[in-house]
């Protein structure tokens, strides 16, 4: 069965990892939830910002946008798309979080896939978060490398 | 409405795409000028990626005038990544270590990125106490209107406000000091600051903005960021308005403000 991607406002680039895990006829939605923009405090002018941007990736390749609220729109179009996998690039935002449990539960055949965006630094432990120099001190030797390898 | 038909994504001109945006939105009212912020898509990204200049942002990136990148919505909104953001910076210097200053702030994205994913209540609550001498509901919940319009009557802030709102960008510096001003100043909660912050900023984050916010607030940071009108006008250049009788409450010695501002906390602080 083919992939659905389900793009969201922190993953607009088509050379995000969640094409290639898709490939290339996977189709490609955007879902525009006026209610939960304004619950994130999405502005006019970032909502501009990022309309502009889908539009311009609508030009070399095949993505709708959809208004709705995500767990209402996107299994129907999982299902138009005969798609029973849906790929969305991994965030740490609560609210994709839950719209992804909420889909999770309303459609429950319906597999959800999380693709990583590509790393910045490659760390061997889990870094101490407790102020910015403690996370630095451990990823500034892999941060100045390309690929952070 | 049905869900199933998509959105139109070609419009006869920028305007035209905000009268759609804004109808989306139910915010008609806000159709009604183009506002000048950054252009959206990636080749916008790609030609403002080919423009940075790893050392010169590191020698002048507090200035407000300096060699900034204005790279943040695009990264923000993974137009970018952080990693070809690096790859890039590496690539046009000679030595990794000319491209350490630019590679660290790309590393803070990454820090509050993980802070968001591993504690993303941190985004909306204190994530540690007010080091200022008040307790967290002596700060007012809301934003005062004159700050929301810009009409404070401190002259550099009231500018900074009105950059804000009317190109969705502000200097981080500038951020820094409008924030300060806000908390610090005002004695409002930095959650109400980091909302206003959210509605307006073409690159807002949560993670970004708000523990930043918590960061000049002092409830993730050891003491509480404060400055004054001699600072304004070292970084600031002369667009900016930092005549002292324009600016009276800025235009203090650090350790008067520091009484000022913190009677119940000793010591200096700057």
């Amino acid at each position: 069965m083919a992939d659905l991607v389900w793009l969201h406002e922190g993953a607009l680039r088509l050379t995000h990892p969640v094409f290639a895990a898709g490939g290339p006829d996977a189709a490609t939605i955007f879902i525009w939830d006026r209610d939960r923009l304004a619950a994130s405090h999405v502005g006019i002018k970032r909502q501009l910002f990022i309309y502009e941007t889908l539009a311009e990736m609508s030009e070399s390749r095949s993505l709708d946008i959809h208004e709705g609220r995500a767990e209402e729109v996107l299994p129907r179009l999982a299902a138009q798309a005969g798609a029973g996998r849906v790929l969305v690039p991994s965030s740490p935002d609560p609210a994709l979080r839950a719209e992804i449990g909420a889909i999770r539960r309303a459609a429950p055949d319906l597999e959800i896939v999380e693709i990583e965006e590509t790393p910045f630094v490659t760390l061997a432990n889990t870094p101490d978060l407790g102020r910015f120099f403690r996370y630095w001190n451990k990823a500034r030797k892999s941060a100045l490398r390309p690929q952070g390898i | 409405m049905n869900e199933t038909i998509p959105l139109p994504t070609r419009f006869a001109d920028r305007a035209a795409m905000l009268a759609h945006v804004a109808a989306l939105s139910g915010r008609d009212d806000a159709a009604s000028a183009v506002p000048d912020i950054a252009a959206g898509g990636r080749k916008a990204a790609e030609a403002v990626l080919a423009k940075v200049d790893p050392r010169a942002y590191a020698a002048s990136r507090n200035h407000l005038d300096g060699a900034v990148t204005r790279l943040s919505p695009y990264i923000r909104h993974g137009v970018l990544s952080l990693d070809e953001v690096r790859n890039a910076a590496l690539a046009s210097v000679g030595d990794p270590k000319q491209a350490e200053k630019f590679i660290q702030e790309l590393a803070w994205r990454d820090y509050w990125q993980r802070i968001y994913l591993a504690h993303p209540e941190r985004v909306w609550t204190d994530v540690e106490s007010y080091k200022t001498g008040f307790d967290a509901a002596e700060y007012d919940a809301e934003l005062p209107a004159d700050i929301a319009a810009g009409e404070t009557g401190v002259a550099c802030i009231d500018q900074f406000i009105a950059t804000l709102v009317e190109t969705g960008y502000l200097h981080n510096h500038a951020r820094m000091y409008l924030a300060s001003y806000t908390v610090h100043w005002r004695r409002v909660s930095w959650q109400a600051g980091a909302r206003f912050f959210l509605e307006h900023l073409v690159d807002a984050d949560p993670a970004s903005n708000n523990l930043s916010w918590q960061w000049i607030a002092s409830t993730f940071s050891n003491k509480p960021y404060i400055f004054n009108l001699e600072n304004v006008a070292k970084y600031c250049g002369p667009d900016i308005n930092t005549i002292p009788r324009h600016n009276l409450v800025l235009d203090q010695s650090y350790e008067r403000l520091s009484e000022l501002l913190f009677p119940y906390m000793g010591g200096p602080h700057g």
